[in-house]
């Protein structure tokens, strides 16, 4: 059984058929000289939750890493290929990454507190712009907080060490760090493989909300996690998106063999 | 098209390239501060090494009235100095090491390596005191007497440990002075290197049996293997290079005697005791003698390190 | 079945001398161990027994007050020198300190895996150890022939280059510490690098540098070779421009202590005792220091 690269197959859910946010054309990715990805093709919906799943070492962590350039820290890594936000070529040298960075957030596996207070982990990013005073600060600090579901936990210990917060916690703020700075698009790189099921279960409903508003990538290996929050799919494998689309046919009733054989658990 | 951003202007990025240069000069200071120094010594010995050439090493004259000097005694007391040390020092620190890594219960661990690692914050001018004022006296009146009055009339160890005024002082007490400075140094990176040996290691060791000698002996030393030589070599190197603690204790003497119980000098000793009176010639021989001990330390801290890098995990 | 076992086992007893033997060499070599390790306790405590004993016999008011005496004269104090060893010692680590940050950072965050990284690396570690008076020769030509006098400036200069190696090692391992998912974190928001370090690899490298810099300044405090050709001494208070010899701790021992004068000796304890109570109290703190970070 084979498989079509990968042009949208439906609407997004949200109904309305809005033009793609991201989209990736034959992308390739290289840990020196060995390829990672290869001839990626993709379109990330806006304003809905994209899943990236597929076994380990798929490449759904390295793929979701060039929406923000984040690889761009390693020298040895590299990418071509097309990667575009909002029409916009990301992969350029031209591309002020700092910038870009601001508009697409990320939050990571393991939450990563500032060694700072509660209030400052949030406001860092904000304190980046020259043009904000601290009275903007201050507010939008307080709005992402409460966007994050955070803000009745912490209000009157905002100058406690984020350190001191539970992990859980800890991902919220890391959530609303990345909130804070108003972006486009949100990666989630596995950020519930660390925390407790309830926390986890947390977290996935502060992704619910959070989709109203912003465009969402999360990589996850926990197929039942994809099944819950995402609207569109899309399954790699060694390298290649195997398969994309809504999430509802590529757990029910997947074209390719391999797609089918991963949500039926048959390897992992 | 893009919808622009909010926070959409970033700050100039100059201050961060100027962080960046300042951060390569700092690392630039290091290399020139080395070189500094060697092109110091070089520049001020050089009349020195040109007047009398290789003579110069080889060489027991100091005199600083006729201007005529060598480097002989100075090399000789730096370098017999510094291996009594190592020969003292070396078997105390591995097993000290050992101890600390091996056979102390938990609970004394870290007092013991706290107290060495004070032994080592110690500095060199309290030593001194110690040695000159507490040590010196001691060692006269129970060994130098003793043994000189022992040997007296033997061969060898006639000659080597004659004392003619058993005042304490000498190249033997210094010898001994160094050894107990540099045995917390050898101590804390033979430490170090047995304690980045993996646990497997050891407990299979255990496991077929070994006693806890033999498994140091034949397992953990062997496989610390060369960074134990370097870390003997680290504390070598401190022990050619101390100052304060061998000039209170050595003597200060221009001549060279056979005998260990004799005064002697060192290059440090002759600096810290000639060089702030110096003048010309004499100035130029005792920065060549500088040099000397640069070159000297250098290689063997060079080596050292190496060897210590080899086997240590960054 | 039996026999076999039987065989097994006796091909397993070692003979009762050998194993007799390997245990005593055991004993032995584990008390040795021991008695090395007292032996160094011993010691210790000897050395601080001694330095307390004469110390505090010194000890007086004026000791903290009175400038030193001249030779012969009767009294005095080791105020002046106090003072100075504390100016040199700042001076020193003044420009340690930054220098020290700096070219660690360099080290851990800048300079990747290029080769004058390495090299500054090994090199700075070889200069951890080089001899301390020859830093001192070196100071003294570059600072006190030009400049024609001693000076509390190259004295500085002089502390500055013993400190800054243990300053450069201690800011690379703690910054090396640091996960490389905070730095992510931080670049993913938008920050420089030079952002991400000053304000996230720093803060959280913050007590470690710190223990380094404290055990620098224990180990400078003590240091008298370098001194000997840079700040020398001075047998009263130092003038503001620091020109000219800066009394300091270590120089005023060594000279005091090889002195006829019996009040000369005296002071040359106590102040013995008071630089070693200030570098105990130094590496405690940054034990301690070092202790609270790591719970």
């Amino acid at each position: 059984m084979n498989l079509q690269p990968l042009a949208i197959e439906a609407t997004p859910a949200s109904g309305t058929a809005a033009a793609p946010r991201i989209v990736v054309r034959d992308l390739d990715f290289f840990y020196g000289d060995s390829r990672a990805l290869k001839g990626i093709n993709l379109d990330i919906g806006d304003r809905e939750v994209t899943a990236l799943v597929g076994p380990s070492g798929c490449g759904k962590s390295t793929l979701l890493r060039t929406f923000n350039r984040i690889y761009s820290l390693y020298p040895g890594q590299r990418a071509t290929g097309s990667v575009r936000l909002d029409g916009r070529e990301i992969l350029g040298p031209d591309i002020d990454v700092n910038e870009l960075r601001a508009r697409v957030g990320m939050v990571f596996q393991k939450p990563t507190p500032f060694p700072m207070s509660i209030y400052d982990n949030v406001a860092f990013g904000l304190r980046l712009d020259r043009r904000l005073c601290a009275a903007d600060i201050e507010e939008r600090t307080e709005q992402a907080l409460r966007k994050a579901a955070l803000w009745d936990e912490v209000k009157d210990k905002l100058k406690a060490p984020g350190l001191s917060l539970s992990g859980g916690q800890q991902q919220r703020l890391c959530i609303a760090r990345a909130i804070a700075l108003r972006p486009q698009v949100i990666l989630f790189d596995e950020p519930t493989s660390a925390l407790d099921p309830i926390s986890t279960a947390r977290i996935e409903e502060l992704i619910g909300e959070l989709r109203r508003d912003y465009t969402i990538v999360i990589v996850t290996h926990n197929m039942q996690q994809a099944a819950r929050i995402s609207q569109r799919t899309a399954f790699m494998y060694l390298g290649e998106v195997v398969e994309a689309g809504p999430t509802s046919r590529i757990f029910m009733n997947p074209t390719d063999r391999r797609t089918q054989d991963y949500v039926t658990g048959r390897f992992g | 098209m893009i919808a622009s951003h909010p926070a959409g202007r970033r700050r100039v990025i100059d201050g961060a390239r100027f962080f960046r240069l300042a951060s390569l000069a700092s690392a630039l200071l290091v290399l020139v501060a080395l070189a500094g120094i060697l092109a110091a010594m070089l520049w001020g010995g050089w009349p020195v090494f040109r007047a009398f050439g290789s003579g110069f090493v080889v060489s027991a004259d100091w005199d600083i009235g006729r201007e005529r000097f060598g480097a002989l005694v100075a090399i000789v007391g730096t370098f017999s100095s510094a291996l009594i040390a190592l020969v003292i020092a070396l078997p105390v620190s591995l097993a000290i090491a050992v101890f600390l890594t091996q056979l102390a219960p938990s609970a004394l661990k870290r007092p013991l390596a706290t107290a060495i690692e004070l032994l080592a914050a110690v500095p060199s001018i309290i030593y001194g005191m110690w040695g000159l004022f507490a040590f010196a006296p001691l060692f006269a009146r129970h060994v130098q007497m003793p043994v000189s009055e022992l040997v007296e009339g033997m061969p060898i160890i006639g000659t080597i440990l004659h004392a003619r005024v058993p005042s304490g002082v000498g190249v033997l007490t210094a010898g001994i002075i160094l050894g107990i400075m540099i045995v917390p140094l050898i101590a804390s990176v033979a430490r170090d290197m047995l304690d980045q040996i993996p646990t497997a290691v050891r407990e299979s060791a255990f496991g077929i049996g070994c006693t806890t000698w033999e498994v140091v002996r034949h397992v953990l030393v062997p496989q610390a293997g060369a960074s134990l030589v370097g870390a003997a070599m680290l504390g070598l190197g401190r022990a050619l290079g101390e100052t304060m603690a061998v000039t209170f204790v050595i003597g200060n003497a221009n001549r060279l005697s056979p005998s260990l119980f004799e005064p002697g000098s060192t290059i440090a000793s002759r600096l810290a005791n000639e060089f702030n009176e110096a003048d010309g010639l004499h100035l130029n021989a005792l920065l060549a003698l500088g040099c000397i001990l640069f070159v000297i330390t250098f290689v063997i801290l060079v080596l050292a390190r190496l060897l210590i890098a080899r086997v240590a995990v960054r | 079945m039996e026999a076999t076992l039987d065989t097994a086992m006796s091909i397993r007893a070692a003979p009762p001398s050998l194993v007799r033997r390997r245990r005593v060499a055991d004993r032995v070599m584990k008390f040795a161990c021991l008695a090395a390790t007292a032996l160094g306790v011993v010691v210790l405590g000897w050395i601080l027994l001694m330095v307390a004993i004469e110390g505090v016999r010194g000890f007086s008011t004026a000791l903290f007050i009175a400038p030193t005496p001249g030779p012969g004269s009767a009294g005095g104090g080791l105020a002046n020198a106090m003072l100075g060893s504390l100016v040199l010692s700042m001076l020193g680590i003044g420009v340690a300190t930054p220098v020290g940050v700096l070219a660690g950072t360099y080290l851990a965050e800048l300079g990747g895996g290029s080769r004058l990284a390495a090299t500054v690396r090994f090199l700075n570690d070889v200069l951890l150890s080089a001899p301390s008076i020859l830093i001192g020769v070196f100071v003294y030509a570059l600072m006190v022939r030009p400049m024609g006098s001693y000076s509390g400036w190259a004295g500085g200069v002089a502390l500055a280059i013993i400190a800054t190696p243990v300053i450069v090692r201690a800011t690379e391992d703690m910054l090396r510490l640091v996960p490389s998912s905070l730095r992510e974190a931080g670049a993913a928001l938008g920050a420089s690098q030079a952002r991400v370090i000053t304000s996230i690899a720093w803060r959280a490298a913050r007590a470690g540098i710190l223990t380094g810099i404290l055990l620098a300044t224990a180990r400078i405090s003590g240091e008298t070779a370098p001194l000997l050709f840079t700040a020398l001494n001075n047998n009263s208070w130092f003038d503001p421009s620091l020109m000219g010899g800066v009394a300091n701790l270590p120089v005023t021992i060594y000279q005091f202590a090889l002195s006829p004068y019996e009040n000369w000796q005296a002071l040359a304890w106590a102040g013995a005792l008071v630089i070693t109570l200030f570098i105990l109290a130094l590496s405690i703190a940054a034990r301690l220091l070092l202790d609270r970070k790591a719970r």
